[in-house]
């Protein structure tokens, strides 16, 4: 909800509403003292015309009377009529007291009360008495209901409509916007072949924002095919030479016997072996990084995997005196690619036996909770300086203190890519002496 | 055995066909993928060594042409790329097995005859035997010269995998994955330590040594 609350079209929607409230009212208002005014002048029209009407009259006493007839049928609430004749009687329906506060109408009934409401009137001296008519302003203050009525039935319906259109265009538009979100993820996974498809009920400028997101995926998605087929021709038009002179070699330590020349050849060959495999290598790790390889995951059971890599590499460490076991469950079952995982375990196991001194404790183990899967190996040697946490993933990059060891420095840059072909994360801990390497797997 | 090797880069392919004649087999070396295709389907070959990059046809198609015309004939691919997708995708066309480059010669040496023998390599013994040492799959006990032998599961195992193929060499590859069902590619010598831990309990205490080491490809037990 908070989000939807963020999004444009809700936004925008409250922003017209704001807009468009305060233009109405203020045309409303303008409007409200127009007509306030107009009416207030027909009322002053009146008054004069009424005026001139007594104006005619011959004398004072037929004035008097006048006023007297008129206002017999006239409603003081409405129109008073008041005449001070010069002798000091007062004929009418009403009569104007003054005090500090300003001018009174008194209505001539029994109680002499005050008339309520607001009067406009107009008086003059006539024929050596007074003469005042007064009209009630009733109906200009009529008018502000009236108004008030008129905004709120105008107004309110609006609202309401731009509220709700807003909503509902706001959740449209997240539905589309997550449709993009989600094609933006798994091309971030490495899902090159994710596209955004758009719907009919998309604004353009979704569409629009689709189209140049599919561009961009096709275009990602050409050039790792472009890069994938350099790298399988440098692996062809190289590894072929390497074959050759792996080939040559091999014939000629079946023709040298012992000796400087022998010796030279195994070395030679030794090399050999270390160019392909570091060869080998990069074109896994490029065939892991690009996703592909998620279609052929299937269920494998890692607790069972583990422990025959354990049981693999037993002697080799017990060779160094030190010792390897595993910890976990009977079963432990992930979806995945067996000899990628395998080959991340063999990696992590060849590293924590080739750095760790001769007696270390070496330890895999292996959890499952409703987070996932948990899978350890902890060693007591010397560990990786936590600054160089990040870095021992990236390709060919060797710590100061095992440049002497063996290792070509893509073996963590494996582990870092079957990790992430597995949607799980690669951490280093210090275990306090030691190294601990921590892979999660989310559950599935 | 009668091998078809197609493989287009002539040193590899030469080197190839000469090791293989040397051991006794005959060998047809073709170098383009269209000329290989029409050989292996005129039959007659117990064992099909093929480049899976070819020009012409390259070596899956070929592969997959030929099992869609009924050929059962044995299959092992050489790579150049040696990864995980290209291995999946070199048996799912209907490769037996397949080898990265570069290999030695005794690694291919020993797939081909494993490949060769493959129907036969259904023996139903329970009791195997190499000299004075014996094996009973039902009482899992091992003899040599009398004295029983304590090995542990893997161990075994290991000598049970060898046994069934007795004569025949087994590369570290084969091994792994033939004992522990494993395709991946150790830096170290793990499986050396494995074959030294038997060697000291089936073979130093004896005069005759059973399990050789076969230099450049692997071990093997002679009957």
């Amino acid at each position: 909800m908070k989000r939807l609350w963020r999004s444009m079209p809700l936004r925008l929607a409250l922003v017209l509403v704001v807009l468009f409230g305060t233009v109405s009212l203020l045309s409303l208002a303008a409007s409200y003292a127009f007509s306030r005014s107009a009416f207030e002048q027909s009322i002053r029209d009146d008054l004069a015309q009424d005026m001139a009407g007594f104006r005619a009259a011959p004398s004072a006493r037929a004035v008097a009377l006048l006023v007297q007839a008129e206002s017999e049928e006239t409603d003081p609430d409405r129109l008073v009529l008041s005449y001070v004749t010069p002798s000091g009687q007062i004929y009418g329906n009403g009569a104007v007291a003054r005090d500090d506060e300003g001018f009174h109408i008194i209505s001539l009934e029994e109680g002499r009360a005050e008339l309520e409401g607001e009067y406009l009137a107009l008086s003059e001296r006539l024929y050596g008495g007074r003469l005042t008519i007064a009209r009630s302003r009733a109906e200009i203050e009529a008018l502000r209901p009236v108004f008030l009525n008129i905004l709120w039935i105008s107004l309110l319906p609006s609202v309401l409509i731009a509220l709700s259109g807003g909503y509902i265009l706001a959740r449209r538009s997240q539905r589309h916007v997550e449709v993009i979100r989600g094609a933006l993820e798994r091309l971030t996974g490495g899902d090159l072949g994710a596209r955004v498809q758009s719907g009919p009920r998309w604004s353009d400028d979704l569409v629009r924002i689709g189209t140049a997101v599919n561009g961009m995926a096709q275009a990602q998605e050409r050039s790792v095919a472009a890069l994938r087929q350099v790298s399988s021709d440098i692996a062809h038009d190289l590894k072929t030479p390497v074959q050759r002179v792996s080939v040559r070699l091999e014939t000629l330590a079946g023709q040298v016997s012992g000796g400087e020349a022998a010796d030279l050849v195994a070395q030679t060959r030794a090399e050999v072996a270390g160019i392909s495999s570091v060869f080998t290598a990069l074109l896994e790790l490029a065939q892991v990084e690009n996703g592909a390889l998620k279609a052929q995951f299937a269920p494998v059971d890692l607790a069972r995997l583990s422990r025959t890599m354990v049981e693999v590499y037993e002697p080799s460490a017990a060779e160094k005196d030190q010792a390897l076991s595993f910890s976990g469950p009977e079963v432990v079952m992930v979806s995945g690619q067996k000899t990628l995982l395998g080959q991340m375990i063999a990696n992590l196991l060849e590293n924590a036996l080739r750095h760790t001194p001769e007696g270390a404790v070496i330890n895999v183990r292996l959890a499952q909770d409703a987070e996932g899967v948990t899978l350890e190996v902890s060693d007591n040697g010397p560990g990786i300086p936590a600054v160089e946490h990040d870095r021992v993933t990236q390709r060919l990059y060797r710590l100061e203190q095992s440049r002497n060891t063996p290792g070509n420095g893509l073996g963590l840059s494996l582990v870092d890519g079957v990790a992430r072909l597995h949607g799980a994360v690669l951490s280093f801990e210090d275990a306090k002496p030691g190294l601990r390497v921590q892979l999660r797997f989310p559950a599935a | 055995m009668r091998i078809l090797v197609i493989e287009d880069d002539a040193t590899t392919g030469a080197y190839i066909a000469r090791g293989l004649r040397e051991e006794g087999h005959v060998v047809d070396l073709i170098a383009d993928g269209r000329a290989g295709l029409v050989a292996a389907t005129g039959g007659g070959h117990d064992v099909l060594i093929v480049d899976r990059m070819l020009p012409g046809v390259d070596g899956l198609t070929l592969v997959k042409t030929l099992r869609g015309a009924g050929s059962t004939a044995p299959v092992l691919f050489l790579t150049a790329m040696g990864s995980v997708e290209d291995r999946i995708g070199g048996l799912n066309a209907g490769g037996d097995d397949y080898l990265v480059k570069p290999f030695a010669f005794g690694e291919l040496s020993a797939r081909v005859a494993a490949l060769g023998r493959r129907p036969q390599a259904v023996e139903q013994e329970t009791v195997m035997q190499a000299g004075d040492l014996s094996l009973d799959l039902l009482t899992r006990k091992v003899t040599r010269a009398g004295d029983e032998i304590d090995l542990l599961p893997r161990e075994f195992a290991l000598l049970e995998f060898l046994l069934r193929r007795k004569g025949r060499v087994q590369t570290r590859t084969m091994l792994l994955e033939g004992v522990w069902d494993l395709s991946f590619d150790p830096m170290t010598n793990v499986v050396e330590t494995h074959v030294s831990r038997l060697r000291a309990k089936i073979d130093k205490p004896y005069p005759t040594e059973l399990i050789k080491t076969v230099r450049g490809a692997g071990y093997r037990i002679d009957g």
